[in-house]
């Protein structure tokens, strides 16, 4: 942000349109979240008459004082909090130790199984529900947080980016720990895992991100309102007609509902832009 | 305490292919040893099996006595200097010397004293808090040694740890190894391909080829009496010169004849020669320019090479061979200068076309 405001002085013309481009784009980007975030602070009333009552006063926080009075959102926040928190960590856990043990391990169908796992990031959500749907039921996993939590953790990208992070370190790094007397959970847990920190933080952003944000499972899995996660929750609020006449409601929702992985990005932005420019592995 | 390592017959494979086979050497205590060899000829390989961090195949490797080839690399008592020099990214220098000494809850104050003693005598101490990627190349390779020094092991293990380095850096670390040998008395065992940091290091080198040893002698040993031809080939620079030749008589000592008939008298005892398809080879410094009557043979200058204090002369002979002659500093010889040559047939050896090799009998000045 400094840099734009430090001026168009000494750049070239190139440079402006680039710069001029960007902007363009962002405001394209931020138009309907702008929308969105005015739509929460009118009146349901007011909107149903004149839209463009959006563009001035009075606005109002009467929407998100609705949400909350809603007696159950913040049992969803905690469901949704636990259920991508568990997730997120159990994700982690588990695909470094896969990673680890497909990076640095021999051990017999080793090639063969990891060509298994990458077919798992082949295989769409729908195409198992219904198996895994019955299966829950069977088991009666319905309506419990591990019943939302396992799916989850069938990570395939998780155990493939864990795997080339660990390939990529040199195994002289091994050699010396080995040498320097660490045992083989020592290595792993004080030389090679250190050095992956910046995969956990973008594995465990894009766990966290899509856990919050899914709703296919958690409306399948989650039929009573105490273990809906927000947003399934915060969906089932919302009325017959709520495109018309609560349609700011319907805005201070999702507002709501986003929160949460708006602060998360704030706080690991530098990541999350390196995990999206692919620039994560070295 | 330092380590004489014993290594008997060790072969080691990957597959089919045989990387080391039936290899035997002795490793005196406190000896400097050098592995000296071609790129791929098992030199990293024989290191690290000694390490441990390669199984042995067949053979046995010992440590005063005692088998260390079944045991785990850090029940070794060794340390190791890799080429890359592997330190632990994330650490501090100074952990990343403690980090072994941790491992074996060695107490923290004896830990900190090692580490103090060991940055000093590299002078890094400077540098302690810093993590390996805000060093320089020459500081990393010094905290890689610092490393290995703390742990005060029975034996250090060198994997080509000069190559790294940039030229004039590369000479200065080299004589300070040689400094630091004197004040860590311990076995050393030194890999690596450039025979200058061999010649200069070693107190014996071990000079390996296609999956054995060639010659383990002496420096002056390797240089003076190669063991074969490959040696004198590998070891000596310019190379040393080879040419076919014919032997003769005289008085039971082998008399060489050139292509271009120059006749080479050797102190080599005739009978000891057998095999066929002799050549001689001889140094470059062992052909000088001769005037006049001396001249054993006459050739035409195809390049000069000016090295200051000498100068390299590759010499067309009559018969079409190529041989590299040395003369003084500020040589007056052009490209295209007819020269004649003395060729000291005393300071020559014999090959036979399998690559084994006879030396003059008092073969000590090369
Ligand atoms: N893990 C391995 N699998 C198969 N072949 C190997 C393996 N490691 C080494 N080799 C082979 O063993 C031979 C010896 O390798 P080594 O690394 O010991 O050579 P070196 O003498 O150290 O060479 P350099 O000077 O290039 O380091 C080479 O031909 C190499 O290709
Ligand atoms: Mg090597």
């Amino acid at each position: 942000m400094s840099s734009v405001s430090s001026g168009m002085i000494g750049r070239s013309t190139g440079d402006r349109i680039v710069l001029a481009l960007t902007i363009g784009m962002a405001i394209v980007m931020m138009a309907p979240i702008a929308w969105v975030v005015a739509l929460s602070l009118k009146d349901n009333k007011e909107l149903m008459t004149d839209m463009n009552s959006v563009f001035h006063a009075p606005y109002t926080i009467q929407n998100y004082i609705n949400i909350l009075a809603t007696s159950s959102v913040f049992r969803w926040i905690l469901n949704s909090v636990i259920v991508s928190g568990v997730l997120t960590i159990l994700t982690l856990v588990l695909s470094s130790l896969a990673g680890y043990g497909f990076a640095r391990l021999n051990f017999p169908f080793r090639n063969a199984l990891f060509v298994l796992v990458l077919l798992g990031l082949a295989v769409p959500e729908q195409a198992v529900l219904i198996a895994r749907h019955q299966l829950f039921s069977w088991l009666k996993f319905h309506n419990t947080y591990h019943g939302l939590i396992l799916p989850g953790l069938a990570a395939p990208f998780g155990v493939f980016l864990m795997t080339q992070y660990f390939r990529a370190i040199p195994r002289e790094l091994d050699e010396a720990a080995l040498l320097d007397n660490a045992s083989r959970f020592k290595i792993f847990w004080k030389v090679l895992l250190p050095l992956t920190l910046p995969a956990q933080a973008t594995l465990g952003i894009f766990t966290f991100l899509s856990s919050w944000n899914d709703y296919f499972w958690p409306l399948i899995s989650g039929t009573k309102k105490e273990m809906y996660t927000l947003t399934i929750g915060i969906a089932s609020t919302q009325t017959n007609f709520a495109q018309s006449e609560g349609l700011g409601f319907l805005m201070s929702q999702a507002v709501f509902a986003g929160a949460p992985i708006l602060i998360l990005y704030l706080f690991f932005q530098k990541y999350i832009v390196t995990a999206v420019s692919g620039a994560a592995v070295r | 305490m330092t380590a004489h390592i014993e290594i008997l017959n060790v072969s080691k494979r990957y597959g089919a292919l045989t990387v080391l086979d039936g290899l035997s050497l002795s490793i005196k205590a406190n000896e400097f040893m050098v592995f000296l060899g071609p790129s791929g000829c098992g030199k990293s390989t024989l290191l690290r099996m000694i390490a441990g961090l390669e199984s042995v195949d067949e053979g046995t490797i010992s440590i005063n006595g005692q088998r260390i080839d079944t045991l785990p690399p850090g029940k070794r008592d060794i340390a190791m200097v890799f080429q890359s020099y592997a330190l632990y990214p994330h650490m501090t220098v100074a952990d990343n010397m403690a980090f072994g000494l941790r491992n074996i809850n060695m107490p923290a104050d004896v830990i900190s004293a090692r580490v103090a003693e060991a940055a000093r005598m590299l002078e890094i101490t400077h540098l302690l808090e810093r993590k390996p990627g805000q060093l320089s190349g020459g500081q990393r390779q010094r905290v890689a040694i610092g490393r290995a020094i703390v742990k005060e092991p029975k034996a250090f293990l060198f994997d080509e740890p000069l190559s790294n380095l940039d030229a004039a850096l590369r000479v200065r670390t080299r004589v300070e190894l040689a400094q630091l040998r004197n004040r860590v008395r311990s076995t050393m065992v030194f890999v690596t391909h450039d025979q200058i940091e061999a010649m200069t290091l070693a107190d014996r080198i071990v000079v390996m080829n296609n999956r054995k040893i060639e010659q383990i002698g002496t420096p002056m040993e390797i240089y003076s009496q190669p063991a074969s031809r490959f040696v004198a080939t590998f070891v000596g620079s310019p190379t040393m010169n080879f040419l076919r030749v014919s032997l003769s008589n005289q008085n039971g000592f082998a008399r060489a004849t050139l292509p271009d008939g120059t006749e080479l008298q050797t102190s080599i005892p005739l009978e000891s020669i057998d095999g066929s398809e002799h050549s001689i080879g001889i140094r470059a410094e062992a052909i000088k320019r001769a005037n006049g009557a001396a001249a054993t043979t006459t050739g035409k200058v195809d390049v000069v090479e000016r090295l200051g204090d000498r100068t390299l002369l590759y010499t067309r002979l009559r018969e079409g061979s190529i041989i590299v002659a040395e003369d003084i500093g500020n040589s007056r010889v052009a490209i295209g200068d007819e020269i004649a040559l003395s060729l000291d047939g005393m300071r020559a050896h014999l090959f036979d076309s399998s690559g084994r090799a006879w030396h003059n009998q008092e073969a000590s000045h090369g």
